[in-house]
């Protein structure tokens, strides 16, 4: 009989020889690293409020662009996915199309946080971000570009302040929170939120993380690090590694009632689809979304699925809408090789032809 | 079992032990040296290369152990040797990223007991009527014994799934390498039999996880673990009150009632901000009006009135002369 295996055991224990030499060898490097650092690109601070940072980037040539881009991040993880380095930078390939790039860092909650609400992140925080952006510019309205959660909130916020949004620009934003492929969605809609929130507060980072690693355990636990041992003799590619690894682990808690908030209304409610999302008093409805829209999504994305980010396209009232889909996933989609040439200039020519 | 098969076996784990304790090596700080900045990760890896290590050396020593056999009695072997792979690569997040429920639970119960409190035997015996001068502090632990059963017994049903993809990944990879025909390549190492399972194993715990059963178990498990927490800062909190000691619920309260605070000023900043900038902006139109009247007047015409008066006394470092020109400069 043909069998698929062809499993030798002199082979087998050459094949775990191997192995543990390139490991061996390998880990002394490891042990002597350090820290890698992000893109550090040149920044200015140009306004600050409790733990928030609104950074204006600052790239080699001055900006051809009369309107200013500011970045809206989600409140997990950090900015710095947009910074990560030299030459994988969202930022640094946007200031070299020439676009004016601003961008919040919204910090790390503590306790001082935990009552914090969305209103307050979008009707405070990101409207004094706003506002000082388009004060430093005298405009009535800039760009916003958000990204996953933070597209949301760009999206909320467009629809609750139109006269200060001139063109939206959304990457992997979920807008149907309850498509059948959507796990996460799917998790947490028999969780208590109040439960929740009243019992931990703020949401620790490092619970946020097993959820997210528990979505594909076996690849994001093990097969990744397994993987780590062919690129243990490849400095460049191994501190890639360990700042990619930095970028997941190093991320902020959730302040409990932005949280509670965002599961009820978002992931348990899909109100953004299903309409009776009120945010400090305002209605958010995607009807009156009248701005221009690009919205881009990753074709392999498992954090939100395709389907999710393009439901935007059947809710938002706007006659200008454009769709772009990126072979990648989540993350790839700011730092693979093929998102430093596709996805900068994608977002420069389709916003200059509005600027 | 044959002797070649035996000396397989016994190479491998002398292997398998060296080069584990040349990993932990690793790990052990260096005298008079800074902490390694990668060491987490470094942590991360180790771990996550043990669970691929023990995948390995279990299909491996199912090999060895039955020379000759074919290679779907080798997976059963390996299978019915108690291997959990893909429950340990999950427990392998709990550990490294979460401490498990039952530890915590372990820790709690370890505190309460140096603290002076002791649990009632309800968890095994059921509740028991409380009245007398303890009854509340009784209610209270039987209803926490209750909680915790409730959430050992959610989390049960959740490891029962966990468990369940396990298995449906082994049966997956069975079902992959039964499809490959004669012009697939054959599959000659572990790294590509480790591949091949991790796909099998992922999509088998995809489809468990987007089921309505996983659904509800995860609800229940997280929601019965946060009332047993609940309750135990209750807990903590009346032990803390009898000390003297603020609460967590106290300084809650103060930052919800600080937050509310912040609200109201800017609410009240940016209103009274509002109520200035529109009286300025009707005085500024009452000027204009006057201006125009005077202007329309000629040199004969009336006098100012007097909100313009008020306006040109107020311009600093400018001649009354001026005043009637200031409000459009500005």
């Amino acid at each position: 009989m043909d069998t698929p295996l062809h499993l030798d055991p002199t082979r087998l224990m050459q094949e775990i020889g191997t192995f543990q030499r390139k490991l061996s060898a390998g880990m002394g490097q490891l042990r002597g690293m350090s820290e890698p650092g992000y893109a550090n690109t040149p920044r200015e601070l140009v306004y600050a409020e409790d733990k928030l940072k609104l950074w204006h980037m600052q790239g080699d040539r001055a900006p051809t662009a009369r309107t200013p881009t500011l970045i809206v991040y989600a409140l997990v993880n950090t900015v710095w996915m947009t910074d990560l380095q030299p030459d994988r930078s969202l930022v640094r390939n946007l200031l070299a199309q020439g676009e004016d790039v601003y961008l919040i860092d919204w910090g790390y909650p503590d306790g001082a946080d935990r009552w914090l609400t969305l209103d307050d992140y979008l009707n405070g925080y990101l409207d004094r971000c706003v506002d000082a952006v388009r004060e430093r510019h005298g405009l009535d309205a800039i760009n916003l570009l958000g990204i996953c959660q933070g597209g949301a909130f760009s999206l909320c916020y467009s629809a609750m302040h139109p006269d200060k949004v001139k063109n939206l620009v959304t990457m992997v934003t979920p807008v149907d929170f309850q498509t059948p492929d959507n796990m996460l969605s799917h998790w947490c809609r028999e969780l208590d939120a109040d439960l929740f929130v009243d019992t931990l507060g703020n949401v620790p980072a490092m619970l946020m993380n097993w959820v997210y690693l528990t979505l594909k355990p076996v690849r994001l636990n093990q097969q990744k690090y397994v993987g780590l041992v062919d690129i243990l003799d490849k400095p460049v590619e191994l501190e890639n590694f360990l700042r990619m690894e930095r970028w997941i682990f190093d991320s902020p808690d959730q302040a409990g009632e932005a949280f509670r908030q965002f599961i009820k209304d978002f992931y348990q409610g899909n109100k953004l689809v299903k309409g009776g999302l009120v945010i400090g008093g305002r209605e958010v409805d995607l009807g009156l979304l009248n701005q221009p829209v690009l919205n881009i999504y990753a074709e392999q994305d498992h954090l939100v699925p395709p389907d999710a980010s393009r439901a935007l396209g059947r809710r938002v009232g706007s006659t200008d809408y454009t769709e772009l889909a990126f072979k990648g996933g989540h993350i790839g989609i700011y730092v693979s090789g093929r998102a430093q040439r596709e996805v900068p200039p994608a977002i420069h020519q389709w916003l200059r032809a509005r600027d | 079992m044959s002797g070649q098969a035996g000396d397989f076996i016994k190479d491998w784990q002398v292997l398998a032990q060296q080069s584990w304790d040349a990993w932990l090596r690793q790990l052990q700080p260096q005298p008079a040296a800074p902490p390694p900045a990668g060491s987490e990760a470094l942590e991360r890896t180790l771990a996550g290369l043990k669970g691929c290590f023990d995948w390995m050396q279990g299909v491996a020593a199912a090999g060895a152990s039955q020379p000759g056999a074919d290679w779907q009695t080798l997976l059963r072997a390996w299978a019915g040797s108690g291997n959990q792979p893909f429950t340990q690569a999950f427990n392998g997040i709990d550990n490294a990223a979460a401490q498990g429920f039952v530890q915590q639970w372990q820790a709690w119960l370890q505190s309460m007991q140096t603290s002076g409190f002791s649990m009632p035997g309800a968890m095994n015996n059921g509740p028991v009527p409380a009245f007398g001068l303890h009854r509340e502090q009784l209610m209270q632990q039987q209803e926490l014994a209750a909680a915790i059963q409730a959430a050992l017994e959610a989390n049960a049903r959740y490891q029962e799934l966990i468990q369940r993809a396990n298995a449906q990944g082994l049966e997956r990879l069975q079902a992959r390498l039964a499809q490959r025909d004669a012009t697939s390549p054959p599959i000659e190492s572990l790294k590509a039999l480790y591949d091949l399972w991790v796909d099998a194993a992922e999509e088998a715990y995809a489809e468990i996880a987007l089921s309505e059963e996983f659904r509800a178990a995860y609800g229940e498990m997280v929601n019965t673990q946060m009332r047993v927490r609940r309750l135990q800062q209750h807990q903590t909190g009346q032990l803390c009150r009898e000390l003297g000691l603020p609460t967590r619920e106290e300084v809650s309260s103060l930052g919800e009632r600080l937050q509310q605070l912040r609200r109201d000023l800017r609410k009240q900043g940016s209103g009274a901000a509002a109520d200035e900038i529109l009286a300025l902006r009707r005085e500024v139109a009452a000027l204009k009006r006057e201006l125009a009247a005077l202007a329309a007047a000629g040199p004969a015409g009336p006098k100012p009135k007097t909100t313009a008066k008020r306006a040109a006394a107020k311009a600093p470092a400018r001649g009354k002369s001026s005043s009637a020109s200031s409000p459009r400069k500005r």
